[in-house]
């Protein structure tokens, strides 16, 4: 009996751990969506489905979802192509590419705090530097984070610069367990470049860059901190992305039960766009050689 | 030798459980508030001064952050029941609190203090929600039109430009913008809500009614500031988008010495002295329409949760803060106004008013200043104004449909929340 138990016994306190702060919290938003609540009554009626109706009826919700998915589409495969290519140029054990790779790396282990603020004004229209740099060239000034599509397009570039160099670590970890022995045969059949990295090394990083692209499109969706940071959802909302709506219902406009919606819808979103994801691409990922 | 360890052991005892008395005698009152650098010391100060008086009293300051910081930490707290004491509350978001009882009320505190003769009557009235007594004032401030000396005269404008109404604003921006644009410095810095509510009142208007509640968003009058505002950013240029989608980046400019003009609250003045010496001029908000100025700041307010002798100890404390001798030491550190008619009397305000020039700018404002409503939509309204200025401001949109669109909106919301 005991025995049967240890495997168990030796779970429990990781499970506990992650019942209390994953599930139990996710259960408890569950319920909270089904209510109004605004933290402090003390009493939280039942509304039904009122919060979901709500939300699906709210322009804003649909602009934050179409933001988010735009910010996603475009800076997941931006990433993932470009971590591709610098990890394939960074293969190799030398001096260099082992100075490159830390600097590279070092905006993923940088507060996200810190470096949104310094974007922030990086990209300030009348301050600067970006803009100092064009007059000095004799360009006019562009207003990088007033326009609405170029501010997404600054998001995305920030986003890109900080998390690229995890992408490129996982990349090159990835690419190294690719036997050599395939890349020699390629070389023996005569095979250009361009050739073997489609046939041989891509098909062969598959795993890697179905791993990336999960956690990306998750991230993706999550990002909150340099949108808060940088431009707070606007100008007029153009940036306003899922979590920072969610925030805004729930921490300023103290709803929490349309928050708590939207978390849930979040949720569903993102294992939908999972199983999604596995069903397309999951064929296509082979483990072995 | 075993008698005396015995004796020492005893004594030890008896004075460890001593001090566990004392210090289970001695009442603690957690405090969050919003104010460093040169306002938290003087804070410090204020509350060093009070321990001092009263040394069964400890009060646990901790700065939380800005005055939306500390309603987001509040609102997480109260049901993980780590509410503190004494919290500070701005001026128009308190209603929601008081509403849901999150705020004890302070009326029979208040009635028994002498201090409330001794408020001037907006400082009393601030605090007043639906006839009850639930903040009292700490920080009040009216917003001012500050400039930098300097740039005005580099500008070829004197001392005695007139500065009265949206016109001489915009044609002393104009000329700013015209001489010293190359120069990277613009006329005026782009409004920050405080200084939009300002110049929507000076249009003799506002944004909700503070007796009647109702929602004047699409009245004439504020359509006509708000269109005023926005054309200094995206018709006239003469002041920063940078400042439309980060408000405090307007105020940094005007601190960096890159801006002529700036609205902002008297608690900028601190600051300001420091950034830019001499040159800065504070002079009161123009009257376009009417003289009118709102009253913003904070005050501090006591949580119901806590227990009665807490409570009673909270409210020394807010008491003494609003004494004429704290509120001189906090007017002469930071700016904001005094709340207490004797302030000015003090040793620390008249040299303050005589030392400092354009600190009494904003006492001057007092007989046209009003209070600003604060029902519970009011967190909602100013949440989501943000938005609706930065889309005017910037071009974006048609004012007027902004605004008649907005006032529909907050009318809708303001109707939930009743229900």
């Amino acid at each position: 009996m005991l025995r049967r138990l240890t495997p168990y016994l030796f779970a429990l306190p990781l499970l506990s751990f992650i019942a209390v702060f994953t599930y139990i919290p996710i259960l408890q938003s569950l319920n909270l969506s089904f209510r109004e609540w605004d933290f402090l009554s003390p009493t939280k009626p039942f509304v039904g489905l009122d919060n979901y109706r709500l939300l699906l009826d709210s322009r804003e919700f649909w602009n934050a979802l179409t933001v988010t998915s735009i910010f996603a589409v475009i800076s997941v495969p931006l990433r993932l192509l470009l971590a591709l290519f610098i990890a394939s140029r960074l293969l190799r054990e030398t001096l260099v590419s082992r100075l490159m790779r830390g600097a590279l790396f070092l905006p993923s282990v940088t507060s996200t705090v810190a470096i949104a603020v310094v974007f922030s004004w990086v990209f300030s229209t009348d301050y600067g530097m970006m803009n100092a740099l064009l007059t000095g060239l004799g360009f006019s000034k562009v207003a990088w984070l007033q326009e609405p599509q170029l501010a997404l397009g600054v998001l995305i570039f920030v986003n890109t610069w900080k998390q690229l160099g995890y992408d490129i670590i996982i990349y090159i970890a990835g690419l190294q367990a690719i036997p050599g022995e395939l890349y020699d045969a390629a070389a023996v059949d005569g095979g250009k470049r361009g050739h073997v990295f489609r046939r041989v090394t891509v098909p062969l990083v598959m795993p890697t860059t179905y791993f990336l692209l999960m956690i990306s499109v998750i991230e993706a969706f999550q990002v909150f901190t340099i949108v808060d940071v940088m431009t707070g959802g606007g100008p007029a909302g153009a940036t306003d992305m899922l979590v920072n709506m969610l925030y805004r219902v729930g921490f300023t406009l103290f709803d929490i039960g349309l928050g708590s919606a939207l978390a849930v819808l979040l949720f569903i979103f993102l294992i939908a766009l999972a199983i999604f994801k596995a069903r397309v691409l999951g064929r296509k990922v082979h483990y072995e050689a | 030798m075993i008698a005396n360890k015995y004796k020492i052991s005893v004594a030890a005892l008896v004075a460890l459980l001593g001090s566990t008395v004392l210090a289970s005698a001695e009442i603690k009152v957690e405090f969050w508030h919003s104010f460093g650098g040169v306002a938290g010391a003087a804070l410090d100060q204020i509350i060093d001064n009070f321990e001092a008086e009263n040394p069964d009293i400890t009060i646990e300051a901790q700065e939380i952050g800005n005055y939306n910081d500390i309603v987001t930490k509040l609102q997480a707290a109260i049901p993980a029941r780590r509410a503190p004491d004494a919290v500070i509350m701005e001026v128009t978001r308190y209603g929601l609190f008081a509403d849901r009882d999150v705020l004890l009320d302070l009326t029979d505190y208040v009635e028994a203090d002498p201090l409330k003769d001794d408020l001037y009557n907006f400082a009393r009235e601030v605090g007043v929600f639906e006839g009850k007594n639930y903040i009292v004032p700490f920080n009040s401030s009216t917003p001012v039109l500050y400039y930098n000396k300097a740039i005005f005269e580099q500008a070829g404008l004197g001392t005695h430009t007139p500065l009265k109404t949206y016109d001489d604003l915009l044609a002393a921006s104009k000329q700013i913008t015209e001489k010293l644009g190359d120069d990277g410095i613009t006329g005026i810095a782009a409004p920050g809500q405080f200084a939009r509510w300002g110049l929507i009142m000076d249009n003799d208007s506002d944004l909700i009614d503070s007796v009647s509640g109702e929602i004047l968003l699409d009245a004439p009058n504020t359509i006509e500031a708000y269109e005023f505002m926005a054309s200094l950013v995206h018709e006239h240029k003469v002041a920063s988008p940078d400042g439309v989608t980060k408000e405090n980046n307007g105020r940094d400019a005007f601190l960096a010495g890159k801006v002529g003009m700036m609205i902002n609250s008297t608690g900028n003045y601190g600051r300001s002295t420091s950034a830019l010496g001499d040159d800065l001029v504070v002079l009161p908000m123009p009257c376009n329409k009417v003289c009118a100025v709102p009253i913003g700041g904070a005050g501090i307010g006591i949580l119901s949760t806590s227990e009665k002798e807490v409570q009673d100890a909270a409210y020394k404390f807010v008491s003494f803060a609003a004494s004429p001798e704290s509120n001189a030491l906090w007017f002469s550190e930071t700016g904001y106004m005094p709340i207490n008619k004797y302030t000015p009397e003090q040793p620390l305000a008249a040299a303050a008013l005589a030392e400092k020039p354009g600190i009494g700018v904003a006492i001057g404002q007092l007989d046209f200043a009003r209070g600003r409503p604060r029902p519970p939509v009011v967190t909602w309204m100013r949440a989501s104004e943000y938005d609706m200025w930065q889309a005017m401001a910037l071009g974006q949109r048609d004012v007027s449909e902004v605004l008649t669109e907005f006032a529909e909106r907050t009318r809708a919301e303001a109707e939930r929340l009743k229900r």
